[in-house]
């Protein structure tokens, strides 16, 4: 059987990850973070695509078209509410087609995003969908959610 | 490690209320779960609900006297309610977790606000009844992360 496919996708903002350092989450970069959920979806047997943007037009590409060849979807949205240029919309829209097609999506951040003073990053809203939720665990908030998306996978 | 798994209002109804929401599992099969995935981890779990505030402000403060490692707690309604739930976490300098079987921020918006939130070491929301498992799956490693934070 061929092994079930999981876009982990990493947005705007997050190339550098040395301000994780200063929160308390270690020492992480992009890399790190990586190698660490290439050795966690190897152990479940999951294929992994491991992604980052800056770039809007981008990351609307992976998530509106090649999503087609995922099975799930592991998405650090970052800061989007920030006063970047991302469209929140381009989130929203997109996770909704995916949960549609009934594959998992989980949204995850490195850190605790309420205890930000919680102006900076808000949860993706995409009512009425199916969509988990994993905030401030560091490197294992990624961990928690390979191993969540490994456990719907194996149920569907 | 000795871990607190705190549950609560309507918890105890899991398996038969809105189980399109919550999923059909039963608290005795997730409570069995989580013992089980701790003996195997080498922790202590000891899992609990209620549907009184002061109960869980309660259990709270015995998690702080007696020195319990990590908090998991899924304090359901109260989560956007308890200003008594908030304090008593805060006064707690364990790890903590706050757990949810449905995603709130996807839900009405009078549970979009959590009380809980900021005053936890982290969010898992939405995994289903599973999730339960998955975090004390990973509290070893979490509570290295942790320790080294401090």
């Amino acid at each position: 059987m061929k092994n079930k496919q999981v876009l982990i996708m990493n947005g705007p903002g997050l190339s550098d990850l040395s301000n994780f350092n200063e929160m308390g989450y270690g020492h992480l970069t992009l890399d790190i973070v990586r190698k660490k959920c290439a050795e966690t979806c190897k152990i479940f047997g999951l294929t992994m695509d491991f992604r980052q943007t800056d770039d809007e037009a981008e990351l609307s590409r992976f998530l509106q078209d090649d999503i087609e060849d995922f099975d799930a979807l592991i998405i650090n949205p970052a800061g989007y509410s920030h006063s970047s240029s991302v469209d929140f919309t381009i989130y929203s829209s997109a996770i909704k087609m995916i949960t549609r097609q009934k594959k998992p999506v989980i949204e995850v951040h490195i850190s605790n995003i309420f205890q930000q003073g919680g102006e900076n990053t808000k949860p993706i809203q995409v009512p009425k969908c199916e969509v988990g939720f994993v905030s401030g665990l560091g490197i294992h908030s990624y961990d928690l959610a390979i191993r969540a998306v490994n456990k719907k996978l194996r149920k569907n | 490690m000795n871990i607190y798994v705190i549950n609560g209002p309507n918890i105890n109804l899991l398996g038969t209320r809105e189980p399109e929401i919550y999923g059909k599992e039963t608290l005795k099969s997730i409570s069995k779960k989580c013992i089980q995935q701790g003996l195997k981890d080498g922790h202590e779990v000891k899992f609990m609900q209620s549907n009184y505030e002061g109960e869980i402000v309660e259990w709270i403060q015995n998690a702080i006297t007696e020195k319990v490692d990590a908090i998991v707690i899924n304090a359901a309604a109260y989560t956007h309610t308890s200003i008594a739930i908030h304090d008593a976490l805060k006064s707690y300098s364990g790890f903590k977790i706050e757990l949810h079987i449905s995603n709130p921020h996807l839900r009405e918006t009078f549970r979009h606000v959590s009380y809980i939130s900021s005053v936890v070491d982290a969010i898992v929301a939405g995994l289903g009844a599973d999730g339960y498992s998955h975090v004390i799956e990973l509290l070893t490693d979490l509570q290295k992360r942790y320790k080294q934070k401090k």
